[in-house]
């Protein structure tokens, strides 16, 4: 026993797989701590914010400034106003203008702006520009113009008594704060989601609770499987036909389709986690089942189990010192497989609706139900979607990584 | 083919019990849900009524329709003998329309997609498979952990994936639907060319899949085949390492149609749910509208439908492994 | 004293494991196969019996890699020989081999006639299919096998008459020498003899010139071959006739041997049975000195300094003892009083 283990942790298969799935689950344990809170707290309004530093405004105004001369300051902003799309509409002014544009590059800011402002005209009209076009491109060069003024911003609050604004202060170009000087920032790695909620934090509790869906989920189905299997593959006979019988009319008819059905019969609100998990857990023993009889039938008539037969053992006794150890190793693998299938049934069924209810905790299936309905994938917010995705298939190749590992301790015809 | 007869005869019977199974549970499940679905449509087309008696009238009349108030045995023998007739039903969600008529726009459409999609990505993941058994080497490290990875990917996974790149990003492939928006379906020229385009992104999401898991299985079965007793023999005789590999890999496939026989329900599965991303108008699409819409006429139907589809395709493997492995002809001489 | 048809001349054989170790299995064999002749070899499991076959026929695959030593068969030394040639060319036409348990040995989805087409298309591509047909229905009858075997795939067939087949298949192509490993050891006593008078049978017709009989039923070897080796530890520890060896061994081990048959064999019957104690040396790091050190009744200080060198004593029996000949049959003549 302490051989194979040691077999099982030198296999570099088994190894990085484990490594991939216990960081996942230290990130489970260990992120709540550090970001504590409901992860279905929705703190943005409106949706899908992307991921970044998100910094107060109204806290950066108050917070005593330092001064920096930085020279590309200016330069900087005026390249965040002008986006790609407008520096292609600037070329297009030009050539439609009749500018000669040879040699321009559209990224060099400060070259595109100093051929804009010695050309344009709001009185040069190119033929076939429409008025929205012209309108545009007045407004493109209003931006320009304020963005190289050297004004300061005034930041006025209405009187208490009055009503009317007062000036407060003054905002200079050369002002900057540090970011840990201001009181409220949130960092924000993966955005928020469409309801507003913070995405991290929900992957990360997502994670935790698919996870223990499916190991709930593996654990019955691989319990069930193993005793419908041990029965058929051990006592034969009427007891394997029926279970053969059984077996089969689930291999046939989709565990997936029972799942729907079930799902849909016990209602919204019937459906928790739990719920969910056990039936899972109780419509996917199928393949382990099946894996365990063939796997005990090849054992039944080993010499070791006819010995014990012949000294009168009872069958419970025989089962347990005879069988259980030598299949012990397939049980392994298929419930690291059960796991990793359940995980993905669970997924499958919040895609469809059909998942935990939506508003206890979050799971990964959810999440995906949730970006997809909000057309995350429409409207280019990937850290809605992707991240799960990619969570989802690092812990289905961290467990299945495992599992190949295991098999080839196990079977050494399969080894390098 | 007189010897093949038991075996047929066997898989037959077996065929027609688990469909009568699959009625049963059909049937069955869907009713056992809390609320009544009667009243949910009378809700919908009494909206904006008030007069009790008349919303009554209307609730009177649908339960007779649907049937619900006559006991849970006349209602399924009522159901069998529809289903005898292809009438399974009046969808809710889009009342008065058929269910077999809305089940029947769609299969066609899964059925072209998943059929070919899944044989061919059976194929080329067992050439992929007994590729790497047979190279090893560098070839084999580096395919199977790549293989492992795509067979991780749930197939919902990677037609997101497929579909932000290639759709909306590159836009060089359609977001959704069968065929174009402005399209009817008719035979031109245009409409399948529109199909075809629309058919890329759902095929290689269940292909690329589909060739992960395959590859892998194909890889072990090879492996373990490659150090068969009967490969040594071989060799002693020696018969050309060329020959001895058609053994094994012809040796190989033959569990591998078995275990397409028996995953092929997770493979339909899973490209149902890879279906709905693309919105694609197959029964991945019908069964998430009746799930939304809380229509049980159509969920049934279309849950029947599938399991009547994986059905039909487990008995055609059996037949055909049948057919291909010499040992199952011999076995009937016993 | 016919031909020499193969001879092995000091072989020496490795594997290396997976931790790179390396275990001899074989070390410093010679033998001699005359035409006509059978030679039996015997010996304890994991001795290096079917190492040293594997070994004659060239099949180095990993892990197992030839060292050093001769094996001159037909006139050629074949053990550095390119293996495109050797399979050619000495694979299945000059030596041939039948394995432990044939049960496996076939291509259970291929039908007996298209992998005997398989095995004589390999050497002679030209051979047409109505050709190899009669030549093995032909074959088959001499060998009193039914022909409609060949249109059977094996799993039609029992377990004797697939050994028996697989005999057939190693022979279509009539190699010089057939090495047989543990023929018989999976079947029925019927079974046994009806695969040992094919063996007979083949050696009679001249279908083959010579056959290395291996087994760990000394008994067997009585019967069926003309000489006998027994091997130990990787080396050969005695070798004779088997008139020799069966009634008169040497070596400590080879009586040992001899004592723990259970057998109704004539003039052995009456033999206290006896039991050899303990197990083999691990060949990673044989000992110095005599490998049956540890278990022989006869063992003095003296056996575990030095490697006892083979010591043939005239008429081609030699053993590889410490002790002299006559000390030994002192030692067993005190023995049986």
């Amino acid at each position: 026993m302490k051989n194979t283990i040691r077999q099982v942790f030198h296999s570099s298969k088994f190894l990085v797989g484990f490594v991939i799935f216990a960081f996942l689950l230290l990130m489970m344990l260990i992120y709540p701590l550090i970001n504590p809170g409901d992860p279905l707290q929705m703190i943005g309004l409106g949706t899908f914010a992307r991921p970044g530093t998100y910094v107060s405004v109204y806290d950066s105004v108050g917070t005593k400034p330092s001064t920096f001369n930085l020279p590309d300051a200016d330069a900087n902003r005026l390249a965040k106003i002008l986006t790609a799309e407008d520096r292609v509409n600037m070329v297009n002014w030009f050539t439609a203008a009749g500018v000669d544009i040879t040699g321009l590059d559209t990224q060099d800011t400060p070259a595109m702006l100093k051929l804009w402002k010695a050309n344009y005209s709001s009185t040069v009209r190119p033929k076939g520009m429409t008025k929205a076009m012209r309108n545009y491109y007045e407004r493109l060069n209003n931006a320009i113009l304020s963005a190289n003024s050297a004004s300061k911003l005034t930041v006025s609050e209405p009187n208490a008594d009055t009503g009317a604004l007062e000036e407060k202060s003054e905002i200079a170009k050369s002002d900057y704060v540090n970011v840990s000087d201001v009181s409220n920032v949130k960092v924000l790695p993966l955005g928020t989601d469409n309801f507003g909620r913070d995405t991290l934090k929900e992957l990360v509790s997502a994670c935790g609770t698919s996870i223990r869906i499916g190991l709930i989920a593996g654990a019955i189905a691989t319990l069930i499987g193993l005793l419908l299997g041990l029965l058929a593959g051990y006592l034969g006979g009427l007891v394997d036909d029926i279970v053969m019988f059984f077996t089969n009319i689930f291999t046939v008819i989709p565990s997936f389709v029972l799942l729907i059905l079930i799902s849909y019969s016990i209602g919204q609100e019937q459906r928790g986690a739990g719920t969910v998990a056990l039936v899972i857990g109780f419509t996917s023993w199928v393949w382990t089942a099946r894996s365990v009889r063939s796997q005990v039938m090849s054992l039944r008539n080993r010499d070791h189990v006819n010995l014990s037969k012949l000294s009168g053992h009872r069958l419970f006794r025989i089962i347990t010192t005879d069988i259980l150890p030598y299949i012990a190793s397939y049980v392994v693998m298929a419930f690291i497989l059960q796991i990793s299938s359940a995980i993905l049934a669970e997924a499958q069924l919040s895609l469809l609706g059909l998942g935990p209810k939506t508003t206890e905790i979050p799971t990964l299936g959810l999440m995906m139900n949730w970006a997809m309905l909000y057309s995350a994938h429409l409207n280019g917010s990937w850290w809605a979607y992707f991240p799960v995705i990619l969570t989802i298939a690092l812990i289905s190749f961290s467990l299945n990584l495992m599992n190949t590992g295991l098999d080839q301790v196990f079977n050494p015809t399969l080894r390098d | 083919m007189k010897g093949y007869r038991k075996y047929f005869g066997k898989k037959l019977l077996w065929f027609v019990i688990t469909f009568i199974a699959a009625v049963l549970l059909n049937f069955i499940l869907p009713r056992l849900m809390p609320g009544d679905p009667v009243a949910a449509i009378t809700a919908k087309t009494a909206q904006g009524l008030t007069d009790a008696s008349a919303v009554k009238a209307i609730y009177e009349q649908y339960a007779e329709q649907f049937g619900t108030k006559k006991p849970m045995a006349e209602q399924f023998f009522i159901y069998v003998k529809n289903l005898f007739h292809g009438d399974l039903g009046l969808s809710f969600s889009q009342y008065p329309r058929p269910v077999s008529d809305i089940i029947r726009s769609a299969v066609g459409w899964t059925i072209a997609l998943q059929f070919p999609a899944i044989v061919i990505g059976w194929l080329l993941g067992n050439i992929l498979g007994a590729l790497a058994a047979y190279i090893r080497k560098g070839f084999d490290k580096i395919i199977m952990p790549i293989a492992l990875f795509m067979s991780s990917l749930p197939a919902f996974g990677l037609a997101v994936i497929l579909l932000v790149v290639f759709a909306v990003n590159l836009k060089i492939a359609p977001v959704a639907g069968g065929y174009g928006f402005d399209m009817i379906p008719n035979l031109s020229w245009n409409f399948i060319k529109s199909v075809i385009q629309h058919y890329q992104l759902p095929f290689w999401s269940v292909v690329l899949v589909a060739i992960g898991g395959q590859a892998i299985g194909m890889r072990s079965m090879s492996i373990y085949e490659l150090n068969a007793d009967y490969v040594k023999y071989s060799r002693f005789l020696g018969i050309k390492d060329r020959k001895i590999v058609s053994y094994v890999f012809r040796n190989a496939m033959l569990p591998q149609v078995t275990g397409l026989a028996l995953s092929i329900g997770t493979m339909i599965s899973g490209a149902l749910v890879a279906e709905i991303i693309f919105s694609y108008p197959g029964l991945g699409t019908a069964m998430l509208q009746g799930i939304t819409m809380s229509d049980y006429p159509l969920i049934s139907g279309t849950t029947l439908i599938i399991s009547v589809m994986v059905l039909v395709a487990t008995f055609l493997l059996d037949i055909i492994y049948g057919f291909i492995d010499p040992r199952v002809k011999a076995a009937q001489f016993d | 004293m016919g031909k020499t048809i193969l001879e092995v001349k000091d072989l020496t054989t490795k594997y290396i494991t997976r931790f790179h170790e390396d275990v001899y299995a074989v070390d410093h064999v010679s033998l001699k196969i005359e035409e006509g002749k059978s030679l039996g070899i015997a010996g304890e499991s994991g001795c290096g019996k079917s190492t040293l076959a594997l070994s004659l026929m060239g099949y180095y695959f990993p892990p197992l890699y030839y060292t050093s030593g001769e094996i001159i068969l037909g006139g050629r030394n074949i053990s550095g020989m390119d293996p495109d040639d050797v399979r050619k060319n000495v694979l299945g036409t000059e030596i041939a081999y039948i394995p432990q348990a044939a049960m496996n040995a076939l291509n259970p989805t291929r039908r007996i006639i298209r992998f005997i087409e398989d095995v004589i298309r390999a050497h002679d591509p030209k051979m047409g299919r109505k050709e190899i047909f009669e030549m093995a229905r032909d074959r088959f009858h001499e060998l009193g096998l039914p022909p409609e075997v060949l249109d059977r795939h094996p799993v039609e067939l029992s377990g004797g008459m697939k050994q028996r087949t697989v005999i057939a298949i190693s022979t279509i192509l009539k190699p010089k020498v057939l090495i047989a490993d543990e023929p018989s050891s999976a079947l029925d006593v019927t079974s046994q003899k009806m695969v040992i008078k094919m063996l007979k049978n083949l050696m009679e017709k001249e279908y083959i010139k010579g056959m290395i009989f291996i087994t760990h039923e000394l008994p067997l070897l009585y019967n069926v071959t003309d000489d006998i080796m027994v091997m130990y530890a990787g080396q050969i520890v005695e070798n004779g006739t088997a008139k020799q060896m069966v009634f008169d061994p040497l070596h400590p081990y080879s009586k040992g041997l001899m004592g723990s048959i259970i057998v109704p064999e004539e003039g052995v019957r009456g033999h206290e049975l006896t039991a050899i104690p303990g197990t083999p040396p691990n060949l990673k790091n044989p000992p110095a000195g005599c490998r049956f050190a540890d278990r022989c009744k006869y063992v003095v200080p003296a056996c575990r300094v030095h490697e006892i060198p083979m010591l043939c004593l005239g008429g081609d029996r030699c053993c590889r003892c410490g002790h002299s000949e006559s000390t030994l049959r002192e030692a067993y003549a005190h023995e049986r009083k």
